[in-house]
């Protein structure tokens, strides 16, 4: 596999990279861009860890070729919040203990953000069944889908 | 050299794999194919992602048919008020599929010609080295059975149940032009070449034809999101009570018992498909529990239909 070069636009910055053919955009962002707040967990598509934004999409970035993300726009966890302003998701896991270990804590945010746009209204079990791509290993799942449903509360007023 | 290619529309697509004959690979959402690569058990050097072709992206009802584009994601067939309204069962099956977030990548055309499965080939390479190959991957036997010369790897399609049953056609662009077939029609009772399609072709369409008078799902796995199917039933009956009842998971290739509903009976159905189904112990799930969850499965669709 060669190198290409190619141009990506990472949380609203757009930067020339050389990149693999087969690379994955989780590498891209973990290890060219030093984005490290996007985890690697089980890298086969099944933890939710590397969740990120490509297009407002919420896609799994050890599955996304990163050649298929030319052209559009990768919003990742370090761009999630504004400033030191948390968003109302990261917010209230904060609140209510919503995270024990805190490595599944970037995918969960980054799940649940377009999840909550798309479904303002969002009862416990569909919460529930948003986040069943999700693992932690803690199993702190109570305190999780008590902190998106507070959080659904406030986007909702 | 470029090894990752993005072609705009079919006809690149094709031209493209003419060129790189034997040595590519197709992605549609790729989230299965994927870890195929990572685990070297895909080493082909090209790889030609349909992602950007927007003209297989699309869902359409004509004449009381329904067509789908193959690279429709399977999030999008959900949310599909047509499918919800006419095809609940094909959105039953999309659902049942991997996650929500999975889902939005992940394609039908993709579900439906998603690799067969088995616990001792889709392994990292240094588990199948530890183990010993399988004749499927650079081994001359079958781990499974303990030496056999044929693979049983399992089709996992859960979408390609529901379709069968709901007797969908597929539309294949080949260099030499367009053909349709009977979806049931292109797999084969073989675990590593598990479908017919010619080399250089490219699934772009399902046809739905089917508004089935009665439809039932179920699946069946180890962890809901994590596993692939351990059994998928999805059954029908027509208008003209026809039963079309199609089980996979459990072997090769789906398992169709097509039969008119005045003849069939429970123990009939039961003993056609447990006689077609060639199931071995490749899965998580225990051999015998599977067997046993065949039967139990189609008695609970039995007792449904006479419910209903």
């Amino acid at each position: 596999m060669g190198l290409k070069q190619i141009e990506l636009t990472v949380n609203g910055f757009s930067s020339p990279f050389l990149v693999q053919s087969d690379e994955v955009l989780l590498f891209t962002l973990r290890e060219r861009l030093y984005l490290t707040g996007t985890k690697e967990g089980c890298n086969q598509g099944t933890c939710g860890s590397c969740t990120v934004l490509l297009d407002g999409k919420p896609v799994l970035s050890c599955m996304t070729p990163t050649l298929r993300c030319v052209g559009k726009k990768i919003i990742t966890i370090e761009n999630i919040s504004s400033g030191d302003t948390l968003h109302t998701v990261q917010k209230y896991l904060v609140e209510k203990g919503g995270l024990q270990c805190g490595f599944c804590t970037p995918g969960v945010v980054m799940t649940m953000v377009p999840f909550l746009e798309e479904n303002p209204n969002a009862s416990r079990e569909e919460i529930k069944e948003g986040l069943s791509g999700n693992l932690c290993r803690c199993t702190g799942y109570k305190k999780i889908i008590d902190a998106v449903e507070n959080a659904a509360e406030e986007m909702r007023s | 050299m470029d090894y990752y290619h993005s072609p705009s529309s079919i006809k690149d697509a094709l031209s493209m794999a003419g060129k790189f004959s034997g040595n590519y690979t197709i992605f549609a959402g790729g989230t299965d194919i994927q870890i195929y690569r990572k685990q070297q058990l895909d080493t082909n050097e090209h790889i030609i992602d349909l992602s950007g072709i927007d003209e297989l992206n699309s869902i359409a009802t004509k004449e009381g048919i329904l067509h789908l584009g193959a690279m429709t994601t399977l999030d999008e067939i959900i949310s599909s008020d047509e499918i919800q309204l006419h095809y609940p069962l094909i959105a039953e099956a999309a659902k049942s599929v991997a996650t929500p977030v999975l889902r939005k990548t992940a394609t039908i055309g993709g579900n439906l010609l998603v690799k067969n499965r088995c616990v001792f080939y889709n392994q990292s390479q240094a588990w199948r080295n530890g183990m010993g190959s399988c004749l499927r991957d650079v081994g001359t036997i079958c781990q499974v059975t303990g030496g056999k010369k044929d693979c049983y790897s399992r089709n996992v399609s859960d979408t390609a149940a529901a379709l069968i049953a709901l007797g969908a056609e597929i539309t294949l662009m080949t260099p030499d032009g367009i053909t349709q077939k009977p979806l049931k029609d292109i797999y084969l009772p073989c675990g590593i070449k598990f479908h017919n399609l010619e080399e250089h072709s490219i699934l772009t369409q399902i046809s739905v034809p089917i508004k089935p008078k009665k439809w039932w799902y179920k699946k069946l796995r180890l962890r809901k999101t994590l596993d692939f199917t351990s059994l998928t039933v999805a059954a029908t009956v027509d208008i003209n009570s026809i039963a079309r009842v199609c089980l996979n998971g459990v072997s090769m290739s789906p398992i169709l018992v097509e039969q008119t509903m005045d003849t069939l009976t429970q123990e009939n159905l039961t003993r056609q498909a447990r006689k077609n189904c060639k199931t071995v112990d490749n899965d998580l799930m225990p051999l015998k529990y599977r067997r046993e969850m065949i039967n139990v499965f189609l008695e609970e669709w039995w007792d449904s239909i006479e419910i209903i």
